[in-house]
């Protein structure tokens, strides 16, 4: 019956090659775009985790008058209670959580503020901008002793300090050596010092305090539940970076949006090409059908003749659409990724075998349904219809 | 038939390929317009290290009470680098490059000028404040911040050190113990670092006033 099948098709070469274009283009089309799809999405959370963190833990208050407080240069008065540490580390969705103490000194005859960190080993995954120059510690973006400072770029020109110089806090009467100076990042780190964070706890005669805690999530879309979860820790409230964190689910949900539109129209187009194709097909050997059945061919046998063309066809179909969507998948990408607000930098195609085995099934799928009408119109011929023809 | 349907077979298959390969060698050949996301802003131009002056109108007040007015000039230093680089003894590093000159006047009449300098102390940067006459000769110095531990900060603003360096010129003999008074060893890196400082933007200033008669 496969081979009755295959002949059948090469009975109208020109009609089916160009169904069979069709289909081709729709398969490419759409695991071009599930492909996409998917590398959008994994690409948009990896520059998310690149930024940093996505949620600040804070001490109970206004997180706007904190944030006040620190812009004027005064120090905070609330502190984060040490369990709060534990809690946000032991939280599921949590990767990372790093506690830090800020403090702000400022220096009124001078017109500025001194901005200390104190931070530990944990912030490190936080700050993927960090390139340190130093040849303190070559290769390293940490502290190699607890009486080390970091400076930020901008920090360390305002200072006039290098790796290896000494460097004097007038407040604490600390002496500290500069580790490293950080490369210039745009971020808020060029202008601060950055120490362990153990010494800004000795430093400033606060032991075991933290003004904060910054963590990054295991997915940013578990924003809403961890949110939920971190609020009940006692004495501390969450801030979330909630423009950006909106924006990110927001941007994903439309752009599944477009690309499942385009996929269904792409499905669409395709079902009623082989559709179209199979019933002219139907009409055109209705005799020859009719014969089979006078001949003793059972209705499901010819039902199966054309639901095994159809498959055929959307296999071969398929087979096509496949190297199409590998050798031109990414002048695709170049195309789609105008259309798409904010598409990350990168290769965003991610053409895995689970995303051609999807559009595989799919493609199959539109083989049997585009089948079934056509398929049942031929089963239902009577073999006295072969006689009325003649 | 048979030969028309080939031919139209050949001319799809070429059409498709045709297409693909056109689309394939746009989309690779388009050179991406600036975008953004792939700036880093980490990566901006990075600026030289220009000293703010910090508090004028007491400066002023102080070195000059009976100004007016100032105003700020920038002056090209590219075709007197070959002259300073003489006098100096080195080539102009890039931090001294774009130098802003405070002019004071008094009414329409030139008091004197006013530079803003960062120096590199032993404990972080000291930003001195120097006023200098029409004549060439420092009119008075002042730290408008440093990061000095108190016993070598108390030395650097004595006013008996800062004093020396009154009525001193570019081709004063500047080291310590001659044109100012020599200071205790721990304070000796930072007050080098001053005096040095304080030469060459006098330096800076002569040979400017130099090259304008």
């Amino acid at each position: 019956m496969l081979l009755l099948a295959l002949r059948n098709l090469t009975r109208r070469p020109l009609r089916n090659a160009l169904t069979l274009s069709g289909l081709a283009v729709a398969v490419a089309v759409l695991a071009c775009l599930s492909a996409f799809g998917q590398g959008y999405r994994s690409q948009l959370g990896s520059e998310l985790d690149r930024m940093g963190m996505q949620v600040m833990l804070v001490p109970l208050g206004c997180p706007y008058d904190a944030a006040a407080r620190v812009l004027k240069g005064k120090t905070l008065d609330n502190s984060l209670p040490a369990s709060a540490l534990t809690l946000a580390q032991h939280d599921p969705a949590v990767a990372v959580a790093a506690p830090l103490l800020m403090v702000a000194l400022p220096r009124p005859s001078e017109g500025r503020t001194d901005m200390w960190v104190g931070l530990d080993r944990a912030a490190l995954p936080l700050k993927p901008w960090w390139r340190m120059k130093s040849h303190v510690t070559p290769g390293s973006n940490w502290f190699p002793s607890d009486d080390s400072v970091i400076l930020g770029a901008e920090a360390a020109v305002t200072e006039a300090r290098e790796p290896g110089d000494k460097f004097y806090s007038p407040e604490t009467g600390q002496t500290l050596r500069v580790a490293g100076v950080l490369e210039r990042s745009g971020t808020s780190d060029d202008s601060l010092f950055f120490v362990p964070l153990a010494t800004a706890q000795k430093m400033f005669h606060q032991p075991g305090r933290l003004t904060a805690i910054a963590l990054r999530l295991r997915d940013p879309a578990l924003i809403s539940e961890a949110t939920t979860r971190l609020q009940r820790i006692p004495g501390a409230q969450v801030v979330t970076l909630t423009e950006m964190m909106g924006t990110f689910l927001n941007l994903v949900g439309s752009v599944r949006t477009l690309l499942l539109a385009i996929a269904v129209l792409a499905v669409t187009i395709s079902t009623l090409s082989v559709f179209n194709t199979l019933l002219a097909a139907v009409v055109e050997r209705t005799g020859e059908f009719s014969i089979m059945r006078a001949l003793g061919a059972s209705r499901s046998q010819v039902f199966g003749l054309i639901t095994i063309e159809s498959l055929l066809l959307t296999g071969l179909g398929s087979a096509c659409g496949m190297g199409l969507a590998a050798g031109l998948g990414y002048g695709f990408e170049n195309i789609v990724k105008q259309w798409v607000p904010f598409a990350p930098s990168g290769s965003l195609l991610s053409l895995t075998s689970s995303v051609m085995l999807r559009c595989i099934l799919i493609s199959f799928g539109v083989g049997i349904g585009a089948s079934l009408y056509p398929a049942w119109q031929a089963s239902r011929l009577h073999p006295a219809d072969a006689v009325k023809m003649d | 038939m048979a030969k028309t349907q080939r031919k139209f077979w050949y001319v799809g298959v070429g059409l498709l390929l045709s297409t693909a390969l056109l689309v394939q060698w746009r989309s690779a050949s388009r050179v991406p317009l600036t975008d953004f996301r792939v700036l880093p802003l980490r990566h901006h131009i990075e600026g030289a290290s220009l000293c703010p002056w910090r508090q004028p109108e007491a400066d002023l007040h102080a070195f000059f009470p009976t100004a007016t007015r100032y105003d700020t000039q920038s002056p090209i230093l590219s075709s007197l680098l070959v002259d300073i680089k003489e006098r100096l003894g080195r080539w102009l590093t890039p931090d001294e490059n774009p130098l802003y000159l405070h002019r004071v006047y008094r009414n329409q009449q030139p008091l004197g000028t006013i530079l803003v300098r960062r120096v590199k102390g032993e404990y972080g940067a000291i930003e001195v404040v120097l006023a200098v006459d029409e004549q060439g000769k420092v009119r008075g110095l002042k730290l408008q911040r440093l990061r000095e531990p108190e016993p070598i900060a108390q030395t650097l603003r004595s006013p008996h050190w800062l004093a020396a360096f009154e009525g001193q010129t570019a081709d004063s003999h500047w080291r310590l113990g001659e044109a100012v008074p020599e200071v205790r060893a721990a304070a000796q890196p930072s007050a080098q670092a001053i005096v040095e400082g304080v030469r060459s933007s006098l330096i800076l200033l002569d040979v400017i006033r130099h090259n304008k008669t």
